[in-house]
């Protein structure tokens, strides 16, 4: 039985979504709220259906001929709904955390519209099955998220938008010269087809590396891979919540994502070993993990430092796709979440010591555990998840990336791996240091740059609940990996999916 | 019933963490009491489990697997570290009394520092007894972990300078340490896809590279367990963590180091490779060098519990040594461990009581001066080998060692002994020297007598294999006392000696200034490195937009000709309409 009406829902209820924001008018908070959250739960309930079904073997396929030889095709397959169960579930979170951090401000209507047409997009590249399907949306991705990352108005935020726009669409054009090079050279290639692109190997290998040179080089941009990582530490000027789709929820992970279709699904990972490309890819994600991590520790601003340690933490997903073998396929996969549900903590943590007390650098935190403990429990809790330190969601990544690493006797990732852990060590353990072992303002020293009471507890309590919630299951991620359906498990069968036939 | 009890081992002390938090944004600062009987009973659950017998516990669902167990060494370790901690958490009570008076009467700053305390000293805990039960890797290293990171408030606690260096030099290392762990764990584990640390000992065992895994997980512990080279924080820490702390520290925790060489290393294997015995060789003499230098570097110190801490070093550079020799000569581990349980028990206990001595020592309580002083050095000479315990413990590793003649190593390890004494001699005397009156509280002096007793008595209360423990034969007495008079006598001559300096002394942490100086060199090179790419990234970008400018000024004027495009749009037109009806003509003709 094919139900192909739920990924068709599942992508409907959020640009339903979209058209019903944009149709209300700006003071009409409450029926937006409403609406809202009743699209975000409704998604996850669709894709929790989704998950049982596949769980039970079945794909669901929507598709339609758009011209001659183009097919719009959506399917629900493991991997596909694994992003969109991470995508569903942290815009639960960030629609709630963006509606107590936006409470009052200007231009909420085409926030959350744009915010809602973000994630639809997210929903769309989850579930493409082709690879014209996943342009569409990964183009409507960069698009949507423009008017979000400027969403200030300011000059900075405008500069940000505009480099973030040269990136973003530069590399749209390389993703579209592969894509309509791979259209001309195959046609239309399901990302389902199980022989991959093997038949082509043996005349086209030239013409096959630079494809995939072309696809992987566009969507390392949005994966923020160094060179081409720029526009992320400038994105910082967005609010809060947005920073939180970028790094956690959509943009950052649509690269990684996109990278992972691409050698899994499109060029098999057998073909993409023979072509010597994944090696490639693991050496380019090493030095990104390493440079992230350095530059990082300069940093003296608490977004930037966590931008830089996106960049750096975002890599260890291609890493474990560049370490040939189920392992590192299971890390790869499992860090696609862990990172996501660390990562949007962290960011939840950081908006709040910046909405209710003004705190922005890093050197402003001293003492911040008494005043905000919540926040500061969940802070700790993400960094020692990105340092990779048991039993946060973080450790159980690094864990499988390193059997992967010595399964595939790439002795060297190992060292990179530890290498990254100490240095995420030495930019996160200062300012756990300063939360809790320095006092500040609230022993009495000083004050916090611009204190706001927002709400009856440490803060507004919208600001609150997201980010403990996240906190609570990045710990309960990594604490109960062996559970049925935990990251882990549901990584771990995509990987069989893939490398038992 | 017995799984039971190990939940509780493990859940009671994160409930007492939890109920600490509790009440403490519950009750008001005047009436906070940090050190309730609850909070005093974070280790008994694990302490009972530890006699009740052996157990095995299975979760699927925990991490990546758990697997615990109580066998024949995790069950006296759990007793030596969660009585210690017991102990210790009684002492603390005593200790902070005063600070405690203080918060109440609204000091803020020791508000923080004590709630702080008294909410990671469960944590801490907790670690320490779920790194002594874990059987595989993840546990074992959340266990490690999370001892090593909460105990970092207990090093600290006091805020001052010096404790914020000891705090430093801790962390530093103890993430030096996590990181190589980290390695040789993932290294083992990866090579044949094991999740217990059974499968890593086999490992190592096996592998063509298993000696490198022994050397990673070696050092990475070894910071723990205070290997020579990187066991600088100790004599930087301790002097500065609060007495009940340093006992802890020195007693139990330094000992997790040791015990996950125990679990990890294959010893006592007879098909250990020649590598791995080369490795051993290696071990033997790291620790041989500590247990001399540490204590030939320790008795010029003026602090008592930095020249302790020193003692700490000493004795563990003797358990590496007893460790190397389930490598280097496998055919005696299975009679040596159970002597080497006893040591490390029994220096946990004897140390404990050492450092909580030193508390006592500074608030002398009103008791006759010759009776506190011989409670005071009680545990020092039973450390030494001369009474007590320690008799017994010296004849239980130096037994095995004589029944397969090792007499060289007996002889090296009595000299050791012999820097032991003098160490707590010298210890003994500068606590006499910086001893003050009064001050003394029930709950302080209680615990610590408790523990010398305790020590003095651990063969008796140790549930190791029956009979696996004798007391030495009388006339073997002589060769295992000797080393504490002779000690005694150089820390004299040495004192002599060394008056014309005039109390100058070398200073606490020895290497760490070494490395400290290494690491300032060696970051200039790479500052201005960083600096100078700084620069190039700059330049590249400048260039990069002055390229930009140029080609955009080129590009404007084409602006120009768009206009006059405009201007002529019409006859341009025409023109192009009469030039396809031209071609279309030429087209038609036949």
């Amino acid at each position: 039985m094919n139900a192909a009406w739920l990924p068709l829902t599942a992508l409907a209820t959020s640009l339903l979504v979209v058209v019903i924001i944009f149709a209300l008018p700006e003071d009409a908070r409450r029926l937006r709220t409403t609406i809202n959250l009743v699209a975000a739960v409704v998604k996850i309930v669709l894709v929790m259906l989704m998950v049982r079904r596949v769980a039970a073997g079945h794909e669901d396929i929507f598709s339609f001929q758009v011209v001659g030889g183009v097919d719009f095709v959506l399917r629900s397959d493991a991997l596909g709904v694994m992003f969109a169960g991470l995508s569903s579930l942290l815009w639960l979170c960030t629609t709630i955390y963006a509606i107590g951090y936006l409470e009052g401000s200007a231009n909420r209507k085409r926030f959350f519209g744009f915010f809602s047409l973000c994630v639809a997009s997210t929903i769309g590249i989850a579930l493409a099955d082709n690879l014209f399907t996943f342009l569409v949306f990964y183009e409507m991705l960069t698009l949507s998220t423009y008017p979000l990352v400027v969403h200030k108005g300011t000059q900075q935020a405008l500069n940000a938008g505009r480099v973030y726009l040269r990136y973003t669409l530069s590399a749209g054009v390389v993703l579209l010269l592969g894509a309509v090079l791979l259209y001309s050279l195959t046609g239309d290639q399901s990302f389902s087809s199980e022989e991959g692109l093997g038949d082509y190997v043996n005349d086209h290998r030239g013409l096959l590396m630079l494809i995939f040179t072309l696809l992987v080089g566009g969507l390392a941009v949005k994966a923020a891979m160094v060179p081409l990582h720029g526009w992320l530490p400038r994105a910082m000027v967005a609010p809060a919540p947005v920073s939180a789709l970028l790094h956690a929820v959509a943009v950052v992970k649509a690269g990684a994502f996109g990278i992972l279709r691409v050698v899994y699904d499109l060029f098999g990972i057998e073909l993409s070993v023979e072509l010597g490309v994944i090696t490639a890819l693991a050496v380019a994600a090493s030095i990104t993990i390493i440079y992230g991590s350095l530059r990082a520790i300069a940093q003296e601003e608490l977004k930037p430092r966590l931008a830089f340690s996106t960049v750096s933490q975002v890599s260890y997903v291609i890493l474990g796709i560049g370490l040939f073998g189920p392992f590192g396929t299971v890390g790869a996969l499992a860090h696609l979440l862990h990172q996501g549900l660390m990562k949007v903590t962290l960011f939840f943590c950081a908006g709040n010591y910046a909405e209710e007390l003004g705190i922005h650098r890093i050197d402003e935190m001293d003492g911040a555990g008494k005043r905000m403990p919540l926040t500061s429990i969940a802070f700790t809790i993400g960094a020692f998840g990105m340092i990779g330190l048991p039993p946060v969601a973080g450790f159980i990544t690094k864990w499988y990336l390193g059997i992967g690493a010595i399964q595939a006797e790439m002795y060297w990732v190992v060292a990179v791996l530890v290498a990254s852990s100490t240095l995420n060590a030495i930019y996160f353990l200062p300012i756990v240091h300063r939360l809790w072992f320095r006092s500040g303002p609230s022993h009495g020293k000083g004050h916090w740059p611009k204190e706001q009471r927002l709400g009856r507890f440490e803060t507004h309590s919208w600001l609150l609940v997201p980010m403990v919630f996240t906190a609570l299951v990045s710990l309960g991620a990594g604490l109960f990996a062996g559970l049925p359906f935990s990251p882990l498990d549901w990584a771990a069968r995509v990987a069989n999916g893939e490398y038992l036939p | 019933m017995m799984t039971m009890l190990l939940a509780l081992a493990l859940l009671w002390p994160l409930a007492v963490a939890g109920w600490t938090l509790w009440v403490a944004c519950r009750t008001p600062a005047e009436r906070q009491n940090y050190f309730s009987t609850l909070w005093l009973s974070a280790a008994w659950p694990a302490l009972l489990l530890a006699y009740v017998g052996e157990a095995e516990w299975t979760i699927d669902a925990w991490m990546l697997g758990g697997e615990w167990s109580l066998n024949t060494l995790s069950r006296p370790w759990l007793a030596f570290t969660a009585l210690l901690w017991s102990l210790a958490a009684f002492h603390a009570r005593g200790y902070f009394a005063a600070e405690q008076a203080k918060a109440q009467s609204g000091d803020q700053g020791a508000q923080q520092r004590l709630l702080r305390l008294a909410l990671l000293w469960p944590l801490t805990l907790l670690g320490n007894v779920l790194l002594i039960i874990a059987q595989d890797i993840a546990s074992f290293y959340l266990g490690f972990a999370l001892m090593t990171f909460a105990a970092y408030a207990l090093v600290v606690h006091s805020g001052t300078e010096e404790a914020k260096l000891g705090g430093r030099a801790y962390l530093l290392l103890a993430v030096v340490g996590e990181g190589l762990i980290l390695g040789g764990f993932l290294w083992a584990a990866g090579e044949v896809n094991t999740l217990t640390l059974q499968g890593v000992r086999e490992t190592i065992l096996e592998a063509e590279q298993g000696a490198w895994m022994a050397t990673l997980l070696c050092l990475g512990l070894g910071v723990k367990a205070g290997v020579i080279g990187l066991h600088v924080w100790l004599p930087l820490a301790h002097p500065v963590a609060p007495a009940p702390a340093s006992a802890v520290l020195s007693g139990a925790m330094i000992k997790a180091g040791l015990l996950g060489w125990i679990k990890v290393l294959p010893l006592g294997d007879e098909l250990v490779s020649a590598s791995l015995a080369q490795f051993g060789h290696f071990m033997l003499i790291a620790g041989l060098a500590a247990a001399f230098g540490a204590a030939l570097y320790g008795v010029f110190q003026r602090h008592p519990k930095a020249i302790l801490a020193y003692s700490s070093i000493s004795q563990m550079g003797m358990m590496t040594t007893l460790v190397a020799m389930g490598l280097v000569a496998p055919e005696v581990w299975p009679l040596l461990w159970p002597g080497l349980v006893l040591f490390a028990a029994h220096h946990a206990l004897a140390k404990g009581a050492l450092f909580m001595g030193t508390s006592i020592s500074e608030h002398l309580p009103r008791w006759p001066l010759p009776a506190v002083w011989a409670l005071l050095a009680l545990p020092g000479i039973s450390l030494a080998g001369a009474i007590g315990a320690g008799l017994i413990s010296k004849w239980g590793v130096k037994s095995p060692l004589y029944e397969m003649h090792h007499e060289s190593l007996i002889k090296l390890l009595s000299w050791a002994a012999v820097g032991t004494a003098a160490l707590v001699s010298v210890a003994l005397w500068r606590q006499w020297q910086q001893r003050h009156q009064g001050g003394s509280n029930p709950a302080q002096w209680g615990a610590w007598l408790v523990a010398i007793a305790a020590a003095l008595l651990t063969p008796l209360w140790l549930p190791l294999p029956a009979g696996s423990i004798e007391i030495p034969p009388l006339k073997e007495w002589l060769g295992i006392i000797w080393p504490l008079p002779v000690g005694i006598l150089f820390a004299a001559l040495g004192w002599l000696l060394t008056r014309p300096l005039k109390g100058k002394t070398l200073p606490a942490g020895d290497l760490w200034w070494l490395y400290a100086g290494i690491v300032r060199v060696a970051l200039v090179p790479i500052r201005l490195f960083a600096n100078y790419c700084a620069a190039l990234k700059t330049a590249s970008v400048l260039a990069a937009q002055k390229t930009e400018e140029r080609f955009m000024r080129r590009l404007t004027p084409l602006l120009a000709s768009e206009s006059w495009l405009r201007h002529h749009a019409s006859g341009l037109m025409m023109g192009l309409a009469v030039l396809l009806a031209a071609l279309m003509m030429w087209e038609g003709q036949p």
